[in-house]
């Protein structure tokens, strides 16, 4: 057996967290190694070419946006970083051609919205202030590790006290709110504001979006609320990167490598070696061992613990209940190489509307429906979609004059009754086509690929277990300090010498670098030099 | 029209109304109750629909009857009885089936006659939700902390919550978090592997809300039937002999013994309302009657919207209360029969009928009856809770005849099309029609049938959209919420009216937790 230097830390997996996990760790005087398997880091946040020329965002297809601090700290722009952040940053469409526009202005979405309900043209301003007062609360939360029940630290107590006072002083009436929003099914949170068909589900998507849940499941809020609490917008931002997220992953992986991390990739761990309770390092596919210190594991918790850890390694309680942790994932991705741009009617040929993210889901039960099949096993007929079209704001994705289109298409549950995803991979691709055409009747004559990510596809290109984007559902049950683990939420184990850092920690998935961040403070107050 | 006087005047002659009724009578307090049915009991309540047969129209179990009620009201002397009902038999389309009974060794030999392992787990299972049961009983009798505002004795109680959830082992911390937030399988399937068994334990975790087995905060509900075991026997978990309108005329014994005065057929129309405090009733004859305070235990529609008008209430209260959500779900159908029903799977009569006959053969069964319900549709293979009552006390019908109660899930107020006043016989032939796929022989036993719809729940009964429990028991209606943000406390923005029916914490049930509470809270503002 082959066995490498030992590093002080070894951080296995370069998705974004991964990455800037490291790059803490490094600025702190660590030596950290990431070790990839793919050949290229970032996990989530790729770019990859899907045909000759075409350019697709594979995972993600809008992110974060990035924690302000760690752009700051990572200073990304420096690294090459150049965001989009297109506005309007989303349309959504009905069948029968007519859209809301959503702008950062909402003097503007309530024009738009004007057109469907005049009523709710005058709620929504409201709505927007409401919806970012509460979020600016929940933001606290987001930028360190949920308390300790056990043993709260004297931090620990202070950044309670601090969100106590932050909680009184939204005043009774925005505190109650949030006391009820946060169980609430989204769809009657919506339903509190607004009339409108189309506005209620194109606000309510986002607290289904990467979930096992309908806007009729309680606890959709609450996801809602928290991916407001990153991006205030209502129905959710369209930040991406020039060159698409993949150049985000390479901005994070320069600066990391700038403050003296080193990044493997090709490099898949197998095993994360323990000793004496304690993590001692990794060993690669290949048999080479790496001696390290302390392990970083940015997988998600499922992967980490049943996979990566010999089941010896884990006392059977907590063995169990990270068997019970859950991870059902229910989004699958299509990107389409296209000869031209398709012609959406709704938005009567404004190229400019097509710069942020189209939603289709012009219902809460159209929503709901779409969930339904999932529950037996199937995917849907008539799937929510969330689709970009970056070529439009970014010609570089694309050779002169074609575009490249990423759809986000729910619901197609991981696990299929009766069949498999090797087989059903074209008839989802099929459904999917024909929903959009729907919305955009020329599409079908302007595909020149058809590039499909089955959940199954998700776990096996990049790990995710049962192709869960978040690393885990957000429900409310594994959240917060119940992320992943109720007793373990501080991104420690109870192998010593082993942490988490990825979207399987609070605050959980999206392309934040929150959790990266917030489990390296908490890393080096455990590793000595 | 004279006017008479008293302390209190308690609208609703329902259990909870008269709890309270007999509490402050028992403090001294001159009460008069005013139902406006001709019999007392709200949806507690008993009634000979068709000649010889006494049927439990609405509320059909007793499970939650607090303990201490029971005790404070010597409820036995003035004729409580409560009649054990033993397990739940769960008729499987395959001919086999799934029949747990209170006799721990007999539950386990059949559960792993299904599933060893499941066996091994039930055991496990029943340990630990008898500890979660232990943390849950006293926030009952709790009285709802204001989170906004800094009291010291809300402080103290949330406080002391904290604290003793923090005292909890690991393990039951972690059951008692999933509880309150997961669904009811979810949380099962960490459990148990067996289908039916994880679909007919689910079907508590929905009873009465418009959820399905798979909807988060549907965990929760699990714990109820099981804090009602917790107080030993049958106690609290059984019928009630001669029906549940004989727990509330029980009640109303203790009440009237204590000194207060009840009146049926006395509908209120108005609660009167002058410089913002409560001062008495009209009856919907025009009647007024004055009184010091009125303890409402009709639900916050009728209470506020009705019966006080919204412009004498701050705008915020009268947005909270219309948002207050009751979405009715539940449908019940009562039959007289000629004889016993026979279950294909298990024929003839036997022990197996003495319990309850839950129609929940699969998860995916309850849920697609959701799913139905979701889009205004009444299911169209609905979850169903049979008892049949007159096995376990035969008063309830003529010798060698019997009564059925059915309790139905789902069945929307709101239906997408038609009215329910159209669709009611079609709906109670659903109803019939899907347990005759298990028991043939039902169609030809049926003397009478009574079906009732959300709609008719509401008509009679005075439930608005026909919620059972005055109100979804979903997180956002619970506890502090309920039923408005801030008014948590039986207290009202009117000063002198308070609430004390299912609409408030800790919510709907035979429970008469609400009732005492709203008496308590009462007595102490006004020492």
């Amino acid at each position: 057996m082959m066995t490498t230097k030992s590093h002080d830390v070894v951080v296995v997996g370069g998705g974004h967290n991964g990455l800037v996990a490291a790059f803490y760790l490094a600025k702190a005087g660590k030596s950290p190694l990431v070790l990839e398997r793919r050949e290229r880091v970032g996990g989530a946040a790729a770019t990859e070419e899907i045909a000759p020329g075409f350019r697709a965002p594979v995972l993600a297809h809008a992110f974060g946006p990035i924690r302000p601090d760690i752009a700051r700290d990572m200073r990304l722009e420096s690294h090459g970083l150049s965001l989009i952040a297109p506005d309007p940053y989303l349309v959504a469409l009905t069948p029968d051609g007519r859209a809301i526009a959503f702008s950062r202005d909402a003097a503007h979405t309530a024009t738009s919205i004007a057109a469907f309900s005049q009523r709710d043209a005058q709620r929504y301003p409201e709505f927007q202030t409401s919806l970012m007062r509460i979020a600016r609360l929940l933001e606290g939360l987001l930028d360190g590790p949920p308390p300790d029940i056990d043993r709260p630290s004297p931090s620990d107590l202070w950044s309670l006290a601090q969100s106590g006072r932050r909680f009184r002083a939204l005043g009774r009436r925005d505190g109650f709110r949030l006391l009820r929003w946060m169980p609430m099914a989204a769809a009657d949170f919506v339903a509190e504001w607004f009339e409108t068909d189309l506005l209620q589900a194109a606000i309510a998507a986002r607290g289904i979006h990467g979930a096992c849940l309908g806007p009729w499941s309680a606890g959709s809020a609450a996801i809602l609320l928290l991916a407001a609490a990153l991006d205030p917008l209502p129905g959710g931002g369209a930040v991406t990167a020039r060159g698409g997220p993949g150049a985000l992953a390479t901005a994070l992986a320069s600066a990391a490598e700038s403050a003296g991390a080193r990044i493997r990739t090709g490099a898949t761990v197998s095993r994360i070696v323990v000793r004496n309770g304690a993590a001692a390092g990794v060993v690669l596919e290949n048999g080479e061992e790496i001696p390290a210190a302390a392990v970083v594991s940015n997988a998600d918790p499922r992967r980490t613990f049943l996979h990566l850890l010999d089941p010896l390694d884990l006392e059977p309680g907590f063995a169990a209940r990270a068997r019970n942790y859950r991870a059902p994932g229910t989004v699958a991705k299509v990107h389409l190489a296209l000869d031209a741009l398709p012609s959406f009617p709704a938005l009567g040929g404004d190229a400019a509307r097509l710069a942020g993210r189209v939603h289709i889901g012009p219902s809460i039960d159209y929503l709901e429906r779409a969930f339904d099949a999932s529950k037996y096993g199937a995917f849907a007929e008539e799937p929510y979609l969330d689709v970009t079209i970056p070529s439009v704001s970014d010609p570089s994705l694309a050779p002169a004059g074609k575009h490249v289109m990423s759809i986000h298409a729910q619901f197609a549950p991981y696990t299929l009754r009766g069949t498999d995803w090797n087989e059903r991979r074209s008839t989802l691709a099929d459904a999917v086509l024909k929903t959009l055409g729907a919305y955009a009747p020329d599409l079908n004559r302007h595909v020149l690929h058809c590039h499909v990510l089955t959940p199954l596809d998700l776990e096996r290109d990049f790990g995710l277990t049962g192709g869960h984007i978040h690393h885990g559902e957000m429900s409310l049950d594994q959240l917060y300090t119940m992320r992943p683990i109720l007793g373990w939420a501080r991104y420690r184990t109870p192998i010593a010498g082993l942490f988490l850092c990825g979207g399987g920690t609070h605050p959980g998935g999206g392309i934040t670098g929150a959790s990266g961040r917030n489990a390296a403070r908490e890393i080096l107050k455990h590793v000595r030099t | 029209m004279a006017s008479q006087h008293y302390d209190v005047i308690v609208i609703g002659g329902g259990h909870n109304g008269l709890t309270t009724a007999a509490y402050l009578a028992r403090a001294g307090r001159k009460v008069l109750v005013l139902e406006r049915r001709h019999v007392l009991g709200g949806a507690a309540v008993t009634e000979e629909v068709f000649p010889g047969f006494k049927y439990s129209v609405c509320s059909y179990v007793v499970s939650l009857l607090r303990p201490e009620i029971i005790r404070e009201l010597d409820l036995p002397r003035h004729g409580l009885e409560i009649l054990p009902l033993d397990g739940t038999f769960t008729p499987m389309p395959d001919g086999d089936y799934l029949w747990r009974v209170n006799d721990h060794a007999k539950t386990r030999r059949e559960i792993a006659r299904h599933s060893p392992t499941d066996a091994e787990a039930y055991d496990e299972y029943g340990k630990a939700m008898i500890e979660m049961g232990r943390f849950v009983k006293p926030i009952l009798r709790m009285t709802p902390p204001d989170p906004t505002r800094l009291e010291p004795g809300g402080l103290r109680d949330l406080w002391s919550l904290l604290a003793r959830f923090r005292r909890l082992p690991a393990d039951d911390r972690y059951n008692q978090v999933q509880l309150m937030t997961m669904s009811a399988v979810d949380f099962l399937d960490q459990w148990f592997e067996t289908d039916v068994l994880k679909a007919t334990m689910s079907a508590s975790g929905i009873i009465g809300t418009f959820l399905g087995v798979r909807s988060p905060g549907t965990a929760y509900v699990l714990l109820h039937h099981y804090m009602g075991e917790i107080d030993g026997a049958f106690r609290s978990w059984g019928l009630s002999r001669g029906g549940t309108g004989a727990i509330s005329n029980a009640i109303a014994g203790a009440a009237r013994e204590a000194g207060a005065e009840i009146r049926t057929q006395a509908p209120v129309a108005k609660i009167l309302v002058a410089d913002g405090r409560a001062s008495g009733v009209v009856l919907a004859n025009g009647d007024e009657i004055r009184a010091r305070a009125v303890a409402s235990s009709v639900d916050p529609n009728l209470t506020f919207v009705k019966m006080i008008g919204t412009e004498h209430l701050p705008d915020e209260f009268v947005e909270d209360i219309r948002r207050y959500k009751y979405r009715g779900s539940s449908g019940k159908v009562n039959m007289a029969l000629d004889g016993l029903p026979s279950f294909t799977c298990l024929p003839g009569p036997g022990p197996h009928l003495r319990g309850a006959v839950s129609i929940s053969p699969s998860i995916d069964y309850m849920e697609r009856a959701y799913d139905q319900a979701k889009y205004g549709r009444y299911s169209r293979r609905p979850y169903i809770d049979i008892v049949l009552p007159s096995l376990t006390d035969p008063s309830v019908a003529p010798p060698g005849k019997h009564v059925m109660s059915c309790f139905v899930q789902y069945a929307p107020y709101h239906l997408k099309e038609g009215t329910w006043d159209e669709h009611r016989e079609a709906f109670g032939d659903t109803v019939v029609n899907t347990i005759a796929e298990y028991a043939p022989n039902l169609k030809d036993l049926i003397l009478h049938r009574q079906v009732l719809t959300p709609l008719d729940i509401e008509r009679e009964f005075g439930l608005t959209e026909g919620n059972i429990f005055q109100g979804e028991l979903t997180l956002e209606q619970l506890f502090f919420l309920r039923p408005a943000p801030g008014w948590a406390k039986y207290r009202t923005p009117i000063a002198d009216l308070y609430m004390c029916g299912s609409a408030t914490h800790p919510g709907g049930g035979i429970m008469g937790a609400p009732g005492r509470n709203a008496a308590l809270v009462m007595l102490k503002d006004r020492q």
